[in-house]
């Protein structure tokens, strides 16, 4: 049967260390050594103080949901399966946001902006894991 | 304060409009040379005196580099200046600020500024485009974009449905007077609620139309314009801003609601305030995109643009008229030059049944980048455009 494949990232040398953690199942952002910046998506350069110094540093992997929405009709073929499929971005405790899912056993009648949430990992293949968002536990 | 050297110096002298809507037969390329024979008809400006030639980036279309100095060829023009500009849907405004620039500078003397898209036949599928740590989610497109944004905005102030469903109405209410708008047939505001969440919060009657055409305006001096078929159209003032606020802030920029500098130029330019415009011509993508507009260039408070709208703020005889030909959402994705189009009618008293009477100061805007990307990068263009005094 033709069927279309979802479109999975293609780590680039800046972005590289990022997929490379998440596939250890940990979360990273770019941390700045001169000015202590953290941000999403990786660059080599801080966007603040444009100092070379950055490298990946571990994050908590906790955050609030900063947005949500609900694709009922998705712009792209590989993504009809799923629909309707929700997509997140989360405001990390340390500051960056991120584009997530929160996980399919989610009730989304509970989720609202603010929503305490916690990564969790989606293994694709050898190569890709993605991060996504379950409700927080605990405190 | 000294008189800004671009302000009343430069006009809009003419435009064209390929045909539009769901047009089988033609391409891109066929588009955007119908849309310059029209604009070039209708001053009657010889051809041989127009030598700019800019042309907004087809992006996903997979036309290659060079675009700008293919459509010169092919409408026999051998410019002195050729450009190919991608800002998105702000690019149609983007280049007709750079056509001022040139003619002020002395490096040409009339320019075309135009674009063409092609969406049909439906089947090709666009170039994917978006960030690789948005699209494996199935965050694609400015839709999701724009669902993130009108989620916030409900968050934040409040708005509810109802009130986007009234930007929706009103525009569509301006279409059924627009002999050429893409969709004329009216809808209420309980109708906009019944229509199905394409990416919820988003209903289908919050989203744009696809569209296929082309439009051109040539730009040239106040006074060769003067000279031509017909009324000049001013360029009274003119802004840019770019960043990438609405979602992830850029860590330098203050907390201004994004594209507020755009509006802020163009009005200190010409010397005007928002409540002195007439007319206002808003790029409308999504609704959530104007509710944002009207409070970033100073039309409605902080947090109250919801609750104004819902007065009928924005319709015919409103205090706002406001995408009097219908915009993107009911006349047609004319990547804003619909919108350049209409504020030249309504300046040049040619807007038929949706004429505002001695509209005297037009204000239209453009918007476009790469909302898809993460960090998003936002590109706002703005006119303030009048007539010759």
């Amino acid at each position: 049967m033709f069927t279309i494949d979802k479109p999975l990232p293609s780590p680039t040398e800046d972005t590289e260390g990022y997929w490379d953690a998440t596939r250890e199942g940990k979360l990273v952002v770019s941390t700045c050594a001169s000015c202590a910046h953290r941000f999403l998506p990786p660059a080599k350069i801080c966007p603040k103080c444009l100092s070379s110094e950055v490298s990946f540093q571990p994050v908590s992997g906790r955050g609030r949901v900063f947005s949500w929405i609900v694709v009922h009709r998705p712009q792209h073929p590989a993504f009809l399966e799923d629909a309707p499929y929700n997509v997140v971005i989360v405001e990390l405790d340390e500051g960056p946001r991120m584009h997530g899912r929160l996980v399919p056993e989610t009730d989304l009648s509970a989720v609202s902006v603010g929503l305490p949430v916690e990564v969790t990992y989606q293994k694709i293949n050898d190569q890709i894991t993605l991060p996504m968002f379950k409700a927080a536990t605990g405190t | 304060m000294s008189r800004h050297p671009l302000k009343g110096t430069h006009a809009l002298a003419g435009v064209g409009l390929s045909r539009f809507g769901k047009v089988w037969g033609t391409s891109c390329l066929g588009f955007t040379l119908e849309a310059c024979k029209n604009a070039i008809e209708d001053c009657g400006i010889p051809r041989d005196e127009i030598d700019g030639c800019l042309v907004s980036m087809p992006a996903i279309m997979g036309e290659q580099h060079g675009w700008a100095t293919r459509i010169a060829a092919h409408l026999g023009l051998e410019p002195r200046l050729a450009c190919t500009m991608d800002m998105g849907g702000a690019t149609p405004i983007g280049m007709i600020q750079t056509a001022a620039l040139y003619i002020e500078a002395g490096m040409a003397n009339a320019v075309i500024c135009c674009f063409g898209m092609q969406n049909n036949p439906q089947g090709i599928m666009p170039q994917l485009f978006g960030s690789q740590f948005a699209i494996p989610y199935g965050d694609i497109g400015a839709i999701t974009f724009m669902g993130h944004v009108a989620r916030r905005q409900m968050h934040l102030y409040g708005y509810t449905g109802p009130q986007y469903g009234e930007i929706a109405s009103a525009f569509r209410e301006h279409a059924s007077r627009n002999p050429s708008a893409q969709k004329r047939e009216p809808f209420t505001v309980e109708d906009h609620q019944r229509s199905p969440y394409i990416v919820e919060p988003l209903r289908l009657l919050d989203c744009c139309l696809v569209t296929d055409g082309g439009g051109a305006v040539i730009v040239t001096s106040l006074e060769r314009a003067r000279d031509l078929k017909q009324p000049a159209v001013v360029i009274a003032g003119a802004g840019q801003e770019h960043g990438a606020e609405m979602i992830f802030p850029a860590p330098q920029r203050n907390q201004a609601p994004s594209g507020a500098g755009a509006a802020r130029a163009a009005f200190g330019m010409a010397g005007v305030l928002p409540h002195d415009v007439d007319v206002a011509l808003l790029y409308d993508g999504f609704t959530p995109l104007v509710m944002h507009e009207l409070e970033a260039f100073g039309f409605a408070k902080h947090g109250e643009v919801g609750p104004w709208v819902a007065t009928g703020a924005l319709r015919l005889g409103g205090e706002l008229p406001t995408n009097t030909h219908g915009g993107l959402l009911s006349e047609g994705h004319l990547f804003g030059v619909g919108h350049i189009t209409e504020g030249m009618r309504q300046i040049r008293r040619s807007a038929g049944e949706r004429q505002v009477q001695d509209a005297e100061v037009v204000f239209v805007t453009g918007f476009g980048g790469a909302p898809h990307e993460a960090p998003p990068t936002l590109s706002y263009t703005t006119l303030v455009l009048t007539q010759d005094r």
